[in-house]
This record gives structure tokens, sequence and C-alpha cells, in this order.
């Protein structure tokens, strides 16, 4: 029977396997990148000779990462994709060379091998971090980060190049003791302001939280905006000009901006007072460049009378808000009758292997939405690769994590806001599902771009993927 | 930049960053490990509460990358290890190979000086040495071989001036023969065998003999970087390339490829087979200085080229001294040297080439290495 069983095993479709990489094509190599994950974690506890234990406790699966496909790999099929030591010179010509008609990148016309073989190898090199062997870690990304360009045609190289690279920053950081980071937020926000250009993720944040502001701010004359990282206040103006030309006239507004350093703040305070100026609506703002997790009730200026809002768009790209459970207390004390939320699908708790599997479920589908939409040698695509998506790979993988900075990341906030007596749901109104289509139709491969709605959540989504969901709730002791 | 209080980290174990392990003065109550192996450098600190990104404000305009390299060489040579690993942080925070000249220069100077400190140096050119070579065939390096020079005047210059001496010193001479000792594959006489077809008298002779020396140490987008067998696979090609292009230009032509191995002073010259009735000339472009000062060996070459009594020798060679010293002010001037050097090549690729160019990153890559 054993015989049967291996002929049965081995008879399994080098066919399905190629059916498999043809997904590829269509740059959905997100979905074989989670296969592959789940099938190398599970294999791990036979090949380590290492502490055991340790192991079983850091290598679950996430269990939140849906299956696509039922089927699981035979160990034999995973062996064919072990890096291949001597990649051919017809093959790498190929790959890196081949013609794609600029315009529409799709990929490549034959089979990724480079691009699976670079991911297999990563995945290893993350295994070697996890439990802590960096010597041999360093000897990997040596290899990757030579093989990898993020200029690449592949979505899958140019993941690969980005991760090598966080992966060396963390070893050398490990190496050092040290893992603050050090940000120059100026060019942050330009790459943000850049991806939300090109992307339909920030509108959608932008624009469902401020109906459902709007909503809430129904019939108030005095209103008080808090957001929790305001960056350039990009999200803004349109909310501004809605409540300026309302049926019952202007509110007045206040809004507390947060962030990382005042002379931003103040910057784009000038600019939202400018801009209320000209529309005749009575403004104030007040900058406080202090994470909202660290500061007390006592700084914001909250008058009586005044109806509350808070909003946070949450990224990855530097901690923004500082201790969890400070920050939730804070909610709760302040009532708001109106929190927005807008979340990544990414958890940032978790050990790093959990991390590290879930970030490069998240980017690399990120990278495939770009790569549809833009070529392979646009400035502002890699500017926004480089920038934006670099900086939370590295700040996920480098910096983050609760052995580095000693603090335990909720892993998803609506789960935590659900389960507490302090706030209750408010679900997304139609008119915010409205504004997410409008927004979707602005962007070209809107076939592409999903839109969900459920759970009185809207979430957005690049395939079968979602990436962020935007949430509202409300205090119980709201005024 | 501020000074810091470094007071919260020297409360953590040191790893062996030096070969002699001396517990620093302003480090109070650490002990310092004796290091034994390479393997103890890559254990991971225990993390330090301090956090210097809090009180710094840092200017991210301008060329900061000198600034903080050349700090941080001299923390090296001062054995200021509180100092070192400051910088050393900024570094590893700011720097990526895929941003700007300053981000580049940074990334690829963090990787050398961590493989410095942990002394495994050696054993990592060897495997970005070989890795390279797997993911490059005839065909890429063609290529961005080509693209370079299609951009920049950064080698052709060179090639210009020396083929023009060369036509020069050959004046009248029906069988000419071609010393060849550079680093750019040959891409320097199709033009020259162009001049020679198009002399007014007779087409002369024309034997080049290509000496590719397989040695480490090679610069920017040289040869020298790559193992005898890949050599060998990309030189045949390019011999058959050369003998086609003669054909087509009408040019008698014989093509020799000398593999020498070891320092280029150690050249056997019967080798070389010249014959009495031929004309000579000695081409070096960016070998020469692979070597080393020391032990007369430069001499050595000189003396072999005068053996060889040629009509003209010519020399194209970097403007930068890059051999680095080992240990204290030296050590910091060649590092501030390396820096210039390095500096300049970057920026030059970068203004040369698009902002996406994989053969740009090829080139950066191969600097990266040297």
């Amino acid at each position: 029977t054993t015989s049967v069983a291996a002929a049965a095993v081995s008879s399994i479709p080098r066919q399905n396997l190629e059916n498999r990489c043809i997904n590829l094509e269509r740059n959905e190599l997100s979905d074989w990148v989670e296969q592959v994950t789940k099938k190398l974690i599970d294999d791990l506890p036979a090949q380590n000779t290492d502490t055991d234990d340790h192991h079983s406790r850091t290598l679950q699966a996430p269990a939140d990462i849906p299956m696509l496909c039922e089927d699981s790999f035979p160990p034999s099929l995973l062996g064919d994709f072990r890096p291949r030591k001597t990649v051919t010179s017809s093959d790498f010509d190929e790959l890196q060379w081949s013609n794609v008609n600029g315009g529409n990148d799709r990929g490549l016309s034959r089979l990724d091998e480079q691009g699976l073989s670079l991911i297999t190898l990563l995945l290893e090199c993350a295994v070697a971090i996890s439990i802590d062997n960096l010597g041999e870690a360093h000897r990997m990304l040596l290899e990757l980060t030579q093989m990898a360009s993020p200029y690449a045609l592949s979505c899958a190289e140019r993941v690969v190049a980005y991760f090598a690279k966080a992966m060396s920053s963390r070893v050398i950081n490990s190496w050092l003791g040290i893992c603050s980071p050090l940000i120059n937020y100026k060019t942050v926000h330009c790459a943000f302001q850049a991806f939300n250009n090109v992307s339909p993720f920030i509108k959608f944040a932008h624009f469902t939280s401020n109906q459902a502001i709007l909503e809430a701010f129904h019939r108030r004359d005095r209103v008080h905006i808090i957001d929790l990282d305001i960056m350039q206040g990009l999200q803004w103006p349109a909310l501004f000009h809605i409540l300026a030309t309302r049926m019952e006239g202007p509110p007045h507004v206040t809004m507390t901006g947060m962030g990382s350093s005042m002379e931003l703040l103040t910057e784009t305070g000038k600019q939202l007072s400018n801009f209320a100026k000209r529309l005749g609506m009575s403004f104030e703002f007040h900058p406080i460049a202090k994470k909202f997790g660290e500061i007390d009730i006592t700084m914001v200026r909250l008058r009586r009378g005044e109806t509350l809002a808070i909003h946070w768009l949450q990224h990855s790209l530097y901690d923004a808000t500082g201790p969890d459970w400070k920050t939730m207390r804070l909610m709760e004390q302040l009532g708001p009758r109106i929190l927005t939320l807008v979340e990544q699908d990414l958890s940032h708790g978790g050990s790093f292997l959990d991390r590290f599997v879930g970030s490069l479920h998240y980017y690399s589908t990120m990278f495939d939405s770009l790569g549809a939409y833009l070529a392979a040698d646009d400035p502002n695509r890699h500017h926004i690769e480089h920038c934006l998506l670099y900086r939370e790979i590295n700040n996920i993988l480098a910096i983050g994590g609760p052995a580095r900075s000693g603090e335990d990341k909720m892993k998803q906030w609506r789960s935590e806001l659900a389960a507490r007596n302090s706030f209750v749901q408010v679900p997304m109104s139609s008119n915010s599902m409205a504004q997410a289509q409008l927004i979707l139709n602005m962007f070209p491969p809107a076939h592409g771009y999903r839109l969900v709605q459920g759970d009185g959540t809207l979430r957005l989504g690049w395939k079968d993927t979602s990436l962020f969901t935007a949430s509202a709730w409300t205090s119980h002791i709201s005024r | 930049m501020d000074e810091e209080d470094f007071s919260a980290s020297s409360s953590k174990q040191y790893y062996p960053y030096y070969p002699h392990p001396q517990p620093h003065p302003s480090a109070t109550g650490t002990t310092t490990t004796t290091p034994t192996s390479i393997h103890h450098a890559f254990e991971t600190s225990e993390f330090s509460t301090f956090s210097p990104a809090r009180d710094l404000t840092f200017d991210f305009s301008g060329k900061w990358a000198t600034d903080i390299l050349l700090e941080t060489a001299t923390a090296i040579a001062d054995r200021n290890s509180g100092r070192f690993q400051q910088l050393m942080w900024m570094l590893n925070e700011l720097s990526s190979p895929y941003g700007d000249t300053d981000q580049k220069l940074g990334s690829y100077f963090l990787q050398a000086l961590f493989n410095r400190m942990t002394d495994s140096g050696e054993r990592c050119y060897r495997t970005l040495a070989s890795v390279s070579e797997k993911t490059c065939s005839f065909e890429t390096t063609r290529k961005m071989v080509l693209k370079f020079q299609e951009v920049s005047p950064w080698t052709t210059f060179g090639h210009v001036a020396c083929n023009g001496a060369i036509m020069e010193a050959f004046e009248g001479e029906s069988k000419l023969h071609i010393i060849d000792i550079s680093s750019t594959y040959c891409t320097q006489w199709p033009t020259l065998l162009e001049s020679l077809a198009t002399r007014t008298d007779e087409t002369p002779h024309l034997k080049l003999t290509t000496i590719v020396a397989t040695k480490n140490g090679g610069a920017p987008g040289s040869i020298t970087s790559g193992t005898a067998a890949s050599v060998q696979d990309i030189m045949k090609e390019i011999g058959n390339r050369m003998e086609k292009f003669a054909r087509l230009m009408g040019v008698p032509f014989k093509f020799n490829v000398i593999h020498h191995g070891g320092d280029l002073c150690e050249l056997d010259l019967s080798k070389l087979d010249i014959k009495e009735d031929e004309a000579l000339a000695i081409n070096c472009v960016g070998t020469l200085h692979s070597i080393r000062a020391v032990d007369n060996r430069r001499d050595m070459m000189i003396s072999n080229f005068k053996k060889l009594q040629p009509r003209i020798i010519t020399v194209v060679e970097e403007e930068a001294d890059l051999d680095v010293g080992v240990d204290g002010m030296e050590f910091v001037k060649g590092f501030q040297e390396c820096l210039r050097w390095f500096r300049v090549y970057f920026e030059a690729l970068d203004e040369s080439f698009a902002r996406t160019s994989n053969e740009r990153l090829m080139l950066e890559r191969a600097a990266g290495r040297a």
C-alpha cells in the first residue's frame, strides 16, 4: 500500500503545480505565497534539530489567512521549489529581459521560476531569523540582495528585494542592540501623497470616514475632530467643503491634529485654516506633537457642548499612537460621538514569523495592485514602493514586535472595541458605500479592486485579499 | 549632532568589535568578551531601552552620508564603541541600496563596515561574487557594459584617448601586436579595428593578446572579480565576436586570451608570443592598480614592460588610491578616499542612467563588492 501511495503522490501533478504557477502570470503570487508558507512552516519541526518546544510555540500558521485551496502539497513538490543553486543563464535572460509591452504590465509570459525560488529562499531566511540564527540568515541575505532587484518586471522579485533589505536591516540592528526608527517624515508624507494619487485605498479611507463623521455631526453646531495622525491633512478639505455647504449652515470646527513634528503640524494647520477661511467656516486648529497614547485628557482642549469625532487611519509606517491600552483608555475617557477607524488587514502582534508571513501576503498583494496599474520603470511607482511600502515592511520586520518594543500590540482594533462595553458599532451607511463606489470608479483597473460590505464595515482589497477595513463606533457616554 | 549620554546602553554586553578586546574607558561596568569565532559576532544583543531618536534632530538635506561615514571611521579608529553604535544605527535606518546617492553610499559602506567589524569580509566577498556570477551571463554583462558606455563617457573616454595614441605609434607599421590588460571586456577594440581598416595605406595585420587576471579586488564593473570558469566563457564568446568583426572589417586578425591567476607582476612574458617583426603596444585600462605598491612589485612590472620594448604603453587609471590602512588615522584617511571615490562614481551613475535601471544596479553592486 505504501508503494501505491508513493506512486499516487509522485504522479500528482507537475500539472497541478503548473496550473498554480500559471496564476502567477496574472501576478497572483500572493495566493501562492500563502500556500507555500503554510507548507514550509508545517515542514519545519521535522527539519530542525534545535529546541523543539520553541518551534511549536511560534510555528502556528496564522489562522486568519483564508485558505483558498483545499489541497495540500505533498512534501516532494515543495522540494522542487528549493532554490536551485545554479540559475541557468538562459532562464535568467528570459525572465530579466523578456519583452513586455509597455502600458499594461502583466508580468511575464512564462513561469516565474526565478521569483518563486527567491521567495522560497526568503522564507527560509525568515525562519533562520525567527530562531535567532543570524549568521545563517546573513549569508542567505547576501544572496538574496544580489539576486533580487526592486526594478524587476516581476512583482515577486520586487517584494523579495524589499523584504530582504528589511531583514538585513534587522540583522544589523539586532547586532547593534538598538531598534528605534529614524524617520524622514517629509519623504514619507510625500510618498503617501503619491500613493494617494495612484491607488484608491487612501481616498477610500478618507471618504468613507468623512461620511460617517458627517452623519454624526448632523444638526450639531460645535464640532471637534481629533485626527490621531494628521500628516498633511489630505482628508479634511473634502469634509470641510460639505460641512460649509450643508443645509443648516456650517458648524464651528475645532481640529486637534496629532503628529510627529510640530513644524509639520503647524504647516498643516495653516493650510487647513486657509481653506476653511475661504469657505467661510469658523475654524480652530490645535497641534499636538505627541502620540495619542502618551498624552492625558487635559491636553485635549475639548469644550462643553462640542460634538467629538475621533479619526484614526492606521498605517505601519511608524508607531503613531504609542501603547495600545493607553490609546484605548483615552478614547474611552473622551467618549466621542463617533470614532472612525480604518485598519490595515494586517496584524502587528505575534511572533516574528507570524508577522513575516502576514506581511508577505499583504504586501505582495499591494505590489500586485500597483503593478497592474503602473509600468515597471515608472519612477513614481518606484518612489511609492521604496519610500512608503518599504518603510512599512521595514517597520514591521525590523523595528516592531513585542520582543523589541516590549509591548503587546492589539491584533485587531475592531475586535477589541466590539468586546468592550464602552463602544457600540455604528454600521457604515449606504451613503458611505456609495462614496466608496464612486472612488473605485476613478481608478482604472477597477476590476481588480474589490469592495465588500459586511458586519457593518466596508472593506477594500485587491482581488481576493482585503487590505483595508473601515468601521465606525460610538461611545456609550457620548454627547 | 547632539552628544548623547550612552550610560543606558553601556549596561549591556558588548560584542567583539575589535581584534583587541580592551574595555573602553567610557563604558562603565561592562564586560567585553574575547572574540573566538565569527559565530559569536552574529548573536543578538539584548535590546536596550535607549532610544536615540527622541532628541535627535536630523538634517536630511545635503550629503549626510559622507558626514556620518567619516565620523564612523573616526569612531572606529578611536575605538569609541558607543559612538560607533549610534552612528551605525543611524546608517542602518537611513540607508538603502535603492534610494538616492547618499542612501546608496550609506548602504554599501554600512555592509562593508559591518563585515569588517564582524571579521566576515572575506567570506562575504566570496558569497557575493559567486552569487553575482551565477546571476550574470554573457548577455547581461554585455548589456550592462554597453549601456554604461552608451550613457556615460566614463570608460569610453579612456578608450578613445588610448586608441588615438596607439594609432599614432603604429603609423606605417604592417604587423601590429597589442598586449591588452584591461577590465572593459575588449569594448575598446572595435573602434580601433575600424580605424585600421580605413587607414589610407595597406591594412596591417593585428594580433591582440588579452590578459585576464583572475584575482579578487577588481575595479567597478571589471572582469577581475569573477572566477576562472565564468570569465573563460565570457572571453571565449568575446573572442568569437571580435574575430567575426575583424573579418567584416577586412582586417587580418588574431586573438589570444591568457588567463593569469595571481599577481600581474608575475606574468610569464614568454607566453605572450611576441615576434621580432611586430610593432608592440601595451594597453592597460583599470588593471594596474591591482598590483600592490609593496615589495617592488610595481617596479617589476615596469621592468617587464621595458624588456618587451614596446612602441607605446597606454595606461588608464582611476584618480584614487583605495588602499585602506590597517588601523588608526591611516584607516580614516584611506576610508575618506574610498568614500570620495565611490561617491563620485555613484553620482555619475545616477546622472547617466534612468531612475529604475537594472544595469545601473548591477554596476552599483559590483562597486559594493569592491
